[in-house]
């Protein structure tokens, strides 16, 4: 804390200009570059938290590759869950040019520390969930990832433009199963319809409180880390999967869902008790998820353990 | 010195209670004639072992011919900015040997961070930065020196590279190409709205 | 592809099956580790591995297909554990990651012989899926061989464990190599790898690396295919449980 505040203290008014210079000319700030303390704890802040919620997603879906009802389905989602380690494993890399190590950053997540995506401590219950979590809750975070790659932190902008082109798929393949069981059997229509009402206010939720509600906002953009608000980010999120999923014949469970004349589509109110709720851990499964995650750590122990003593054993064989 | 990862190579060092293993970073070369490119990192407790798991960390998808992996603490880079700010790489002089020199070009989003740009000689890290200054040009945004010795790479034989990098390109169903029909955008349906 | 005997139709289908079943359940029980690893970067190479194993099982399913006209996913989804023609060791539990990559090791050394023999059948779409399938079980072998080796030379624990895996995986890895009733007229006439030839390979090879490793092949009889564990009820229970919960679904 002390450490801080003194790093704080010795930032100039020229160093804050001249970085702030650099953010308007569009310029990326990369690892070795003069920032301020306050711009490295918040990309840190937010990047480990998105590589938790990689992580920490890996789990409701992974869930159902041992059940996914086709051998094409199973290798897709198989690729898919792989694809989010893949995310959080270039996230951390990310936030360890700021200076940040992974032990502590698992670590924080393990203890309960770290925050990610409350998203993924809702259950999936059905295996349409695969589907419907790739449409919506991939294509939520496609709004925001394509707005983070433009972002002005070097490495964070390029892990993000890797994970959107990785996450196109996700999404597509998402849908594709959707559309395919809104349009098959009544009994997958059902499935589909489930999904869709279980799954829809959460996709909504997961862009962040409203714009007057958002504490970190305005630094955020200011330093160009965020470029568009959760209220933005949202409003196109709706305008995409709105039309596509009514089109379909599904219904959204928001009885106030209409367009303005503007052509945006606006939902009805945000239960956002529910929301906090489910980030304390209140709610949903986030003691389920961080013990399956502790559990993985705890058992993979001896495994670390040994190639470690093996590559230094190595080192030192080949120093002689 | 390090502007790569000073923190984290401290914490290796000191001690390791539950380690992540050391870190390597990874140059992947997309094919044959391109220049290799710094694409990200993999914790990895041999070199060897960072070879493998870099293939299937950055290798997942096309396109890839050829890997190179180094320990974090063996790069020296630094930035235009800390160039003007006056700092310098180890200058202590040593035996001449051949370093690797990777740049960073454009502030423009891309895939990679530095690009190698050719090897030289030098009897310290900081003459092999000074070199590659007045050769590679000044105008670069960020350099890694890199000793040669300080490189693994993937194995270079036709089986081993078909083996390691030709499979991904069969791999269909995890490209979003292959779901082309279902991507069919938004504003055809829905064209009031307009996004930036 | 017209001149095969229903003999021969026949030892291609049961060999296609056999390999088609063992990679199926292999793929699952790596798959089980997605999101369980013991580091991150391990999440996403075994994620490689399964993918690429059920790929080939996709393929050698396919094949089967276009000599009886089966549905690929028909035969993984609807048969009991009666009808699987899978060796025992692909169905047994994960286990711990020693368990995992010893018997991974196994197999892969296995299969990348049986790939390598299968390129030169004079049934060419069996020659060409083998050559394909091949190039991705070379990586997986260097992948667990550096695995093996390194948990082997670890720690006291995890060279503790590594032995238990290998004794306990080693009578299964030998059955594979039983000769199959019915495979014969394919070996025959050049369509399939003799897999007493195969073993003749696959014994010094992986002895050899054992050794290099401080680890002995313990003397043991094969468990024939045909054996099953209680596990492969369990777990087609799971895997086939979506598919046949909703049985009159076709396209998933």
């Amino acid at each position: 804390m002390t450490a801080t505040l003194k790093t704080q203290a010795a930032e100039t008014a020229e160093q804050h200009a001249a970085f702030e210079a650099r953010i308007v000319r569009g310029e990326k700030i990369e690892p070795g570059d003069w920032m301020p303390a306050e711009y490295r704890r918040q990309l840190i802040r937010m990047i480990s938290q998105h590589a938790h919620s990689e992580v920490v997603g890996m789990l409701p879906e992974g869930e159902w590759i041992s059940r996914a009802p086709s051998l094409r389905r199973k290798l897709i989602l198989m690729a898919k869950v792989q694809d989010e380690a893949g995310h959080g494993q270039y996230l951390y890399h990310a936030a360890e040019t700021l200076g940040a190590a992974r032990e502590e950053l698992v670590d924080a997540l393990l203890s309960g520390k770290a925050k990610y995506s409350s998203i993924f401590n809702y259950p999936t219950e059905s295996w349409a969930d695969v589907g419907m979590i790739g449409w919506l809750v991939d294509g939520a975070a496609i709004k925001n990832q394509t707005m983070l790659a433009g972002c002005s932190y070097g490495p964070y902008s390029r892990a993000m433009v890797r994970i959107c082109s990785e996450e196109t798929f996700h999404h597509k393949q998402g849908k594709e199963m959707i559309v395919q069981y809104a349009q098959g059997t009544p009994e997958q229509r059902a499935l589909a319809q489930d999904a869709l009402t279980r799954w829809w206010w959460p996709s909504v939720m997961m862009l962040g409180p409203h714009d007057k509600d958002s504490t970190n906002s305005g630094v955020m953009s200011n330093w160009g880390i965020k470029t568009k608000s959760n209220d933005q980010v949202r409003q196109e999120y709706l305008n995409e999967h709105v039309p596509e999923l009514l089109e379909l014949g599904l219904t959204l469970p928001d009885a106030d869902l209409h367009q303005d004349a503007d052509g945006n589509w606006i939902h009805g109110p945000i239960n956002w008790d529910e929301f906090w709720a489910v980030v304390k851990g209140q709610m949903g499964l986030n003691k389920e998820r961080l013990a399956t995650r502790n559990a993985a750590h705890d058992d993979g122990a001896w495994v670390r353990e040994a190639m470690l003593a093996y590559g230094e054993r190595q080192r030192a064989q080949a120093a002689d | 010195m390090n502007g790569v990862d000073v923190h984290s190579a401290q914490s290796q060092d000191a001690q390791a209670p539950d380690t992540q293993w050391p870190r390597w970073e990874i140059f992947k070369q997309d094919t044959a004639g391109k220049v290799h490119q710094a694409v990200g990192s993999v914790h990895a407790t041999d070199p060897d072992h960072a070879l493998l798991t870099a293939r299937s960390v950055f290798a997942r998808r096309p396109a890839a011919v050829s890997l190179w992996a180094v320990r974090e603490q063996d790069i020296f880079s630094v930035t235009r900015e800390e160039l003007e700010n006056g700092q310098t790489l180890p200058g202590h002089s040593g035996e001449v040997q051949s370093y690797r020199i990777f740049g960073k070009k454009t502030h423009k989003r891309s895939m990679t961070f530095v690009d190698e740009l050719g090897m030289l000689e030098a009897a310290c890290p900081q003459a092999a930065l000074e070199a590659a200054r007045s050769q590679f040009g000044d105008e670069l945004l960020a350099w890694w020196v890199i000793p040669v010795s300080a490189f693994v790479g993937s194995p270079e034989d036709a089986e081993t590279v078909e083996s390691w990098f030709a499979p991904a390109k069969d791999k269909t169903y995890k490209q979003q190409s292959a779901y082309g029909v279902v991507g069919k955008h938004v504003s055809e349906r829905n064209p009031r709205v307009k996004h930036d | 592809m017209t001149d095969l005997t229903s003999e021969q139709t026949q030892a291609l289908i049961l060999r296609l099956t056999v390999l088609a079943d063992d990679e199926l359940l292999l793929s699952h029980r790596d798959a089980e580790w997605t999101g369980h690893a013991p580091i991150l970067e391990e999440d996403i190479a075994l994620a490689n591995i399964a993918q690429d194993e059920l790929g080939h099982a996709m393929g050698w399913l396919d094949l089967r297909k276009t000599l009886d006209g089966s549905d690929p996913d028909g035969l993984a989804f609807r048969r009991g554990p009666d009808e699987f023609r899978n060796s025992a060791l692909t169905e047994l539990p994960k286990g711990d990651w020693a368990f995992t990559m010893v018997r991974q090791y196994l197999f892969d050394a296995y299969e990348a012989l049986w790939q390598d023999a299968a390129k030169a059948s004079t049934h060419t779409p069996l020659a060409q899926a083998a050559a394909l399938a091949l190039r991705e079980e070379r990586f997986h072998l260097q992948h667990t061989a550096a695995w093996v080796e390194r948990l082997a030379l670890g720690t006291p624990e995890s060279e503790r464990r590594t032995r238990a895996a290998l004794q306990a995986v080693w009578p299964y890895a030998l059955g594979l190599f039983e000769p199959l009733e019915g495979e014969q007229a394919g070996i025959e006439a050049g369509l399939l790898p003799d897999p007493t030839q195969i073993k003749a390979r696959w014994l010094p090879l992986v002895t050899a690396h054992l050794t290099r490793c401080g680890l002995t092949p313990p003397g043991a009889e094969p468990v024939a295919r045909g054996t099953h564990t209680e596990h492969l009820a369990l777990l087609l229970a799971e895997f086939q449980g979506v598919n046949r919960q909703y049985a009159e679904m076709t396209a998933w």
